[in-house]
């Protein structure tokens, strides 16, 4: 029952300042409490639900409280569900989980076809349109929530591989690891709250607005999970458009320049990612004498020599690097932050910016592993001080919060490039969950900036000063999201950064400047506290000195729900991180030992010179779908 | 004790959980339910919460003491039968937290919310819930007027719950998670009446210089962990010697950085013997870099006195008694580290000493009552670092313990005559001023004896504590040389290997600069002592109370601070020269933990009287040091003959300091002092504008930081937007610019550019082109001539001159071999159908022979 110090017993203690009957009453529900733990997991989250119900202040309707409380109990579950098994238990069960291979088809599926259905509905009935794009969402978190009930291994599961153009070598192929796991349940986590909150403050053009959230949700967690090159650089380019529309139409006063930006430099990358996709696809065709093929895992055994190899990767890696941003390439996500209405900015901080850290970690590191090696010391270089430190310098002298808090999110990336380049399994772990961190803590952040915004139409931070008189909630909660996002113990940021770190000086592929980069990250440690705490000062504390802000009306439900499950997860990570890292840590060693394999087979300076050739399929990688068993995939080439 | 062992076995011990969820719960339930809970119930639920956690604090502490003493071992040393104890611990484990990676293998090494308490954070966990009861009730009081009692409260519990998770933390993660607790709990309590910006910018002044700090912890963090593979301390006491390795792989290499070397033009950077230390020295100095900013030491110390804008309570726990105390407890809890580098330990004395010593000279000319009390708790905390740094760890632990009851007591009269003051002089400043009080023992005569105590002990009054604590430090400092202790061992291992030792006359000059500042403390503390309770009262009028009580009809707040939100006007500043009720004693909730202070800062020393043989506590702590003191230390000859001398030093400055003070502030008023200071005007003001350290730091430090942060935002503003947006667009804009020129619509241009491009075309086709492809197969070349619109080709293969034949055939190749390594030059010649002849030479290479044999495998 290691489970039942999860949660404290919030029931109990409050009795000393009530009445005797009030105590009794309050001493007999914590026994039946402690006794239900003892009977039934399951009875924890229940517990956990009408504790939190219960103590919600009362001026909150139940409006605000039962989804907390509703939340509360879900995670709650969620922690009991998914707390890995000490070393000697044995799992209760032996049978095979449900793993259907449609699953994954669902999760981008629903949302795809959620907006084509908004397209039919009545453009006059924005309530209708609301509640169909909350339903869909939820639908999708609660499709997304079966792919926990799977211990995630080195393998990929919920593998679907279905031949799409037999010619082309374009099959649809979706696949999940440890490493999408966390992020697709992000997506699908996050874009309910960024929706929510946005009905709040979105007024016009509600039907567009509802169409380009789920399709651009679809289109993300179709990127996430796709296996297939092809596949995943549509969905990679059809998640623009919805964003190019969020900023341009709903944005500020420069939306358009600021769209056309973010879309200008994202879409510069990526066709030279189309490129070396349909080299690569090329290449294999002729080597293999057969078709082309996009799938990954084909993809994955070319052997590519050096001098090819290193612009394959360089098509790649400038694409997910202006997706990070990594410096000097990231002066288009500060323009689109400050420009994008809330939801979009929390989906761009929270999802969209994780793609180029997926990306590279999935498709550099795992199709280029030479010349990731080989660039790694030289692209740290640029995480840590372009990165970590610049980004932190340049986010302490903004002067507009969201503009500060985009370059925070460089400086915070900067930290999850260096744990990739870093390469170890403490590193590769530590990025992964930094990436999910930061999509709480950032997400947080720029929810709650809007809250303001919504209330004074400014982002300045001079414009206010003292907030945390008239606004204690909101006050006490941007405090929690600064906390979290300065990485105290304790909150979600420092796991990922700690890991992060250490894995870093650990690290053999940087060369031997692993050690100053390590030194370097943890300075960005004392900036970020130097620049979170600036604006948490001027913000909220000292004397209120403008008078529209003297009666600001503190956090409202819709926010505080909204708010709310983001802050409970940064706890839960902070303080339960072992239940994310068991499912990614397998994932990550198999990145790192294939990378390791092929490096040591095609050791430096030179790697590989030879002719392109074929390495054997990787025992992880899901059986090949062959279509009509017309080539054999293996075969050597035929000259 | 048995029930309890049955309860609590060794290795589950759960009751640390009650210890530590006590104050935490506290904390939640006041901060979440306070505001609607009300005064009593807060203050109820704070006092429980605290109170209950010293009571099983007390539980486990008599449990360790009773499985140690089950551990007893009799020895017989020097012919004299001594028990020995393990290093027993109390161990719970809460949950797995997470994982890294470290040790040479890189394997994965676990890191658990697991705590423990042995001997040393034992004494620690009972001085933190002790002190901290007492203060907690002490703040009952002495908040009581405040609107945000609740938040107050709720931080206040939650400082005890981090405060115990730093001191019980099994690991350096879990102990980093209540260092960083206790930073943010001082964050906010600094800035507890955040309505006035200088006490929130004070905060964050303090969080900052933490967050210095921390980095050294974080470096040291994973530095340990790549070279002892663990974290949790029994791990890294077993691994500690691989910081010492000899390989030069294993150093930590700082110029060049990382042991690379410069190349070309940075050629000149290269040193000629490259600088770098061992793994024990870089993790011990980071590891003090974390002490320093937790514990106010020079370089990081300038936090401390603005931290006095917090309420006295949390002066007197966070800032006196328990977090500032942080540093040396975990100098005490990695000792196996330090003394691996004697280099390290030489730092860390000389800092204590130096910090001590400017602690103490800033502390003898402030006016503000807080500030005198924490330049000398900056002061006490380099003597504490002093003793720690000479390897006398017992010595530098016994004053964080004693000076954690003085100080306390101290800072708690203190606030109880800030509290009196306040009565009638509403400005912050001026209450807390010595200038304005004097005499006030008259009028509160507990708290001026209980801080009189205090005063004593600080001072180092014969058996007061302060007395063996301090004299302890002062004597070791003497007496102890600190060597590496595995020097042997290297020295087989590499010969060249450099070992540093320090100086033989480090330990005098280290005593000497102790009893300057002991002199000093005496000095300051009495000056303190004469200024705020002898002579006159200084403050205002003290009418009859007979006849106040007909006059003032008025309430008068009692609060001592500006109400948050800045509404400080309320406040109407009062005629002070008009008679007023005479200052007062503080309530019982405020009195009785003075009382209880002064008696343990009176007696306390007695756990550990060296001079009298009587040491409970360092025989407690032993098992604790002893594998790091083991081969560490050398200890003078001859030193127990020193002992009475050096303790008569001790006695001596004591009275020198207090005499003074007594000669200069009681006998002659102050005179002396006010002609020194007028004496030396320039002096007076540097030392009061405390030695303008804050200034050189704002003019050096944070001015290059501010100029680095300016530089690097308009650089992102004006060069890498500029280049890689601006430009660019620029380019584009420019390239369809000039396009756009062509594309004008005029009919003449366009069948200009129309003929010209026929007329480049026709040229091309006119024109031969002589261009010629050439092929491989072992050895043998032949070269193909491109075709074109009747072409005719001569060839001269022989590389005569000539060509092979006069006229042009149709022959569009040729054939040339040669052996490997040499290379052959031919010539061809074509013709093309409107007779116009081109040429070209081609030279094929052979490459020599060895390549041969891969183009052969191919």
């Amino acid at each position: 029952m290691s489970t039942a110090h999860t949660e404290p017993a919030e029931t109990e203690t409050p009795s000393t300042p009530l009445g005797p009957s009030q105590i009794a009453t309050l001493v007999v529900l914590a026994v039946l409490a402690i006794v239900a733990t003892k009977v039934s997991n399951v009875a924890l989250p229940v517990i956990a639900a009408v504790a939190i119900a219960a103590v919600m202040p009362r001026r909150h309707g139940w409006g605000v409280r039962a989804p907390i409380a509703i939340f509360a109990g879900l995670l709650t579950l969620f922690v009991v569900k998914m707390w890995p098994a000490a070393a000697g238990e044995v799992p209760e069960t032996t049978t095979a989980p449900w793993e259907p291979a449609s699953l994954l088809t669902w999760l981008f599926g629903l949302p795809i076809a959620g907006a084509i259905a908004i397209l039919f509905l009545p453009r006059q009935a924005p309530r209708v349109l609301k509640w169909t794009t909350l339903i869909v969402m939820f639908g999708t978190l609660a499709a997304s929530l079966p792919l926990l009930s799977i211990s995630y291994g080195r393998e990929f599961h919920f593998n679907q591989d279905i031949v799409w153009m037999e010619k082309l070598g374009i099959h649809y192929h979706v696949a999940l690891d440890g490493i999408s796991l966390w992020l697709v349940i992000l997506t699908s986590f996050t874009m309910p709250i960024a929706a929510y909150v946005s009905f709040g403050s979105i007024t016009t053009r509600i039907k567009d607005w509802c169409f380009s959230l789920l399709l651009l949700q679809g289109a993300m967690i179709g990127a996430f999970v796709s296996m297939d090159m092809f596949l995943f650089y549509l969905f990679w380019e059809l998640m623009l458009i919805p964003m190019y529309v969020m900023i341009g139409v709903w944005g500020g006063t420069n939306r358009i320049k600021s769209a056309l930006k973010f879309f200008l430099y994202t879409m510069f990358g990526s066709v030279l990612m189309l490129a070396a996709i349909l080299f690569l696809a090329y290449q294999y065709a002729r080597v293999s004498g057969g078709t082309p093929s996009f799938d990954y895992f084909e993809l994955q055994r070319m052997l590519v020599p050096q001098n090819v190899q290193t612009w394959l990767w360089a098509a790649f890696a400038l694409s997910f690097f202006i997706k990070v941003p990594m410096f000097p390439l990231h002066t288009w996500l500060p323009d689109a932050h400050t420009e994008a209405p809330t939801a979009g900015s929390i989906i761009l901080a929270a999802i969209m910016l994780k793609m180029g850290t997926y990306g590279y970690l999935r498709f550099c590191m795992g199709l280029f592993p030479e010349s990731s090696a080989e660039y790694a010391a030289t692209a740290a270089g640029f995480a840590v001080l372009g990165g970590i430190l610049y980004g932190a310098l340049c986010a302490w002298r903004q002067d507009d919060v969201k503009r500060l808090v985009a370059y925070s999110s460089v400086a915070h990336l900067g930290y999850v490039m260096l744990g990739l380049f870093a390469a170890t399994g403490a590193s590769l772990e530590g990025s992964v969950l930094q990436m999910v961190n930061h999509g709480i803590s950032t997400g947080a952040l720029f929810l709650l900036v809007g809250v303001i915004y919504d209330r004074r139409h400014t982002r300045h931070v001079d414009d206010f000063g003292g907030l945390a008189k008239p606004m204690p909630v909101f006050a006490t909660l941007f405090v929690i999201a600064t906390l979290a996002s300065i990485g105290l113990p304790g909150t979600n940021g420092f796991i990922g950064e700690f890991m992060i770190i250490t894995g870093t000086f650990v690290s053999t592929k940087l060369g031997h400047v692993n050690g100053i980069q390590a030194v370097g990250a943890a300075i960005g440690v004392i900036l970020g506290a130097l620049y979170m705490l600036n604006v948490v000062q001027k913000m909220f504390f000292g004397p209120v000195t403008k008078k529209e802000n003297k009666h600001l009306p503190d956090i409202n439900g819709r926010e505080l729900v909204a708010v709310a499950p983001l802050v409970i997860m940064v706890f839960v990570i902070g303080l339960f991180p072992n239940i994310f890292l068991s499912q990614i840590k397998q994932s990550c060693a198999r990145v790192q030992s294939d990378l390791e394999a092929r490096i040591a087979a095609n050791p430096a300076p030179s790697y590989y010179t030879g002719p392109l050739k074929l390495l054997p399929r990787k025992s992880e990688a899901p059986p090949p779908t062959v279509a009509a068993k017309a080539a054999q995939p293996g075969q050597e080439p035929g000259k | 004790m048995d029930l309890v062992a049955s309860l609590f076995p060794q290795e589950n011990f759960s009751l640390i959980a009650v210890i530590l969820g006590m104050p935490l719960l506290g904390a939640f339930v006041n901060g979440v339910w306070g505001r609607r809970l009300g005064k009593d119930a807060v203050r109820l639920m704070t006092l429980v919460a605290v109170g209950a956690s010293f009571v099983a604090s007390i539980v486990a502490f008599l449990a360790l003491a009773h499985v140690v003493d089950s551990s007893g071992h009799k020895e017989i040393v020097d012919k004299v039968e001594i028990v020995r104890h393990d290093h027993a611990k109390l161990y719970w484990t809460a949950w797995e937290w997470m994982h890294t990676s470290g040790g040479r293998e890189g394997a994965v090494v676990p890191i658990e919310l697991k705590f423990s308490i042995d001997a040393l954070s034992g004494v620690m966990m009972l001085v933190v819930t002790g002190v901290g009861f007492l203060i907690h009730l002490y703040a009952t009081s002495y908040m009581a007027a405040d609107k945000a009692f609740w938040r107050f409260f709720a931080y206040l519990n939650l400082f005890i719950f981090s405060m115990l998770v730093l001191i019980l933390g099994d690991n350096l993660p879990v102990l980093f998670v209540g260092w960083e607790g206790v930073g943010l709990c001082s964050y906010l309590l600094i800035g507890f009446w955040y309505g006035h910006l200088p006490n929130a910018a004070a905060g964050k002044k303090a969080f900052i210089a933490n967050r210095i700090g921390d980095f050294g912890l974080i470096v040291a963090m994973f530095v340990l962990v790549q070279y002892t593979g663990a974290l949790d301390w029994s791990g890294l006491n077993s691994g500690a010697q691989n910081l010492l390795s000899t390989a030069d792989a294993q150093q930590i290499h700082l110029w060049p950085i990382g042991g690379g070397q410069f190349q070309g033009f940075l050629k000149f950077l290269q040193p000629e013997h490259p600088f770098s230390i061992t793994p024990a020295t870089a993790v011990g100095l980071m590891l003090f870099l974390g002490c320093t900013g937790k514990s106010a030491q020079i370089p990081l110390y300038v936090w401390l006195p603005d931290a006095m804008a917090g309420p006295t309570p949390v002066s007197a726990l966070i800032h006196a008694a328990t977090m500032v105390t942080a540093g040396v407890y975990l100098c005490c809890r990695m000792s196996f580290v330090f003394v691996l580098s004697p280099a390290t330990m030489a730092t860390i004395a000389c800092t204590g000493a130096a910090t001590a010593f400017l602690g103490a000279t800033i502390a003898l000319v402030q006016n503000d009552i807080k500030k005198v009390l924490a330049y000398s708790t900056i002061s006490q905390l380099g003597f504490m670092f002093l003793g720690v740094g000479v390897g006398a760890f017992t010595a530098g632990f016994f004053h964080v313990f004693t000076h954690a009851f003085f100080k306390a007591c101290m800072f708690l009269g203190a606030g109880s005559v800030i509290h009196a003051m306040h009565a009638r002089i509403h400005d912050d400043e001026k209450a807390q001023d010595i200038r304005y009080m004097g005499g006030l023992r008259k009028y509160m005569p507990l708290t001026y004896w209980t801080f009189f105590v205090s005063v004593l002990a600080i001072a180092g009054a014969p058996l007061t504590a302060g007395f063996f604590s301090k004299d302890e430090i002062l004597y070791r400092a003497f007496i102890n040389h600190n060597v590496n202790p595995f020097a042997e061992q290297i020295h087989k291992r590499s010969a060249s290997f450099a070992i540093w030792e320090p100086p033989q006359w480090l330990g005098p000059a280290l005593f000497a600069v102790g009893v300057l500042a002991a002199i000093m403390t005496a000095f300051y503390m009495f000056r303190l002592l004469f200024l705020t309770f002898w002579g006159d009262f200084r403050g205002w009028t003290i009418g009859r109370p007979s006849l106040l009580a007909k006059q003032e009809k008025e309430e008068h707040g009692d609060d001592d601070h500006p109400p948050a939100g800045g509404s400080q006007g309320a406040h109407h500043e009062e005629d002070l020269s008009t008679p007023g009720y005479a200052p007062h004693e503080s309530p019982w909730q405020m009195t009785v933990p003075l009382i209880i202070l002064g008696t343990l800062a009176a007696c306390a020393g007695f756990l550990n009287a060296g001079l009298f043989h009587f040491t409970p506590m360092n025989h407690w702590l032993e098992p604790v040091f002893e594998t790091a003191t083991k081969g560490a230390l050398k200890v003078k000859e001859g030193a127990h003959s020193l002992e009475w001398p050096l303790t008569g030093a001790g006695v001596a400055a004591f009275l020198i300091g207090s005499g003074l003070a007594y000669n200069w502030y009681v006998m002659r008023g102050g005179a002396p002092a006010k002609a020194l200071a007028e004496a030396q005007p320039a002096l007076y003001r540097l030392v009061l504008d405390k030695w303008r350290i804050d200034e050189l730091y704002e003019k050096t430090v944070l001015a290059a930081v501010d100029a680095l942060g300016d530089t690097a935002a308009s650089f992102d503003q004006s060069v890498v937007d500029g280049v890689i947006a601006r430009l660019t667009a620029l380019i584009v804009a420019a390239l369809g610019t000039i396009l756009r020129a062509f594309q004008n619509g005029v009919v003449h241009v366009y069948a200009t550019a129309m003929v010209v491009g026929l007329a480049a075309f026709g040229w091309f086709f006119v024109a031969p082109h002589p261009n010629a492809a050439i092929t491989e197969k072992n050895g043998d070349y032949v070269i193909q001539a491109g075709p074109g619109m009747g072409y005719a080709f001569r060839w001269d293969a022989d590389n005569d001159g000539k060509p092979d034949s006069e006229v042009f055939t149709a022959n569009d190749q040729v054939k040339v071999s040669m052996p490997a390594g040499e290379s052959k030059t031919v010539t061809l010649e074509v013709v093309n159908a409107f007779g116009l002849t081109g040429k070209k030479t081609i030279t094929v290479s052979r490459p020599a022979a060895p390549q041969k044999l891969e183009l052969g495998q191919n």
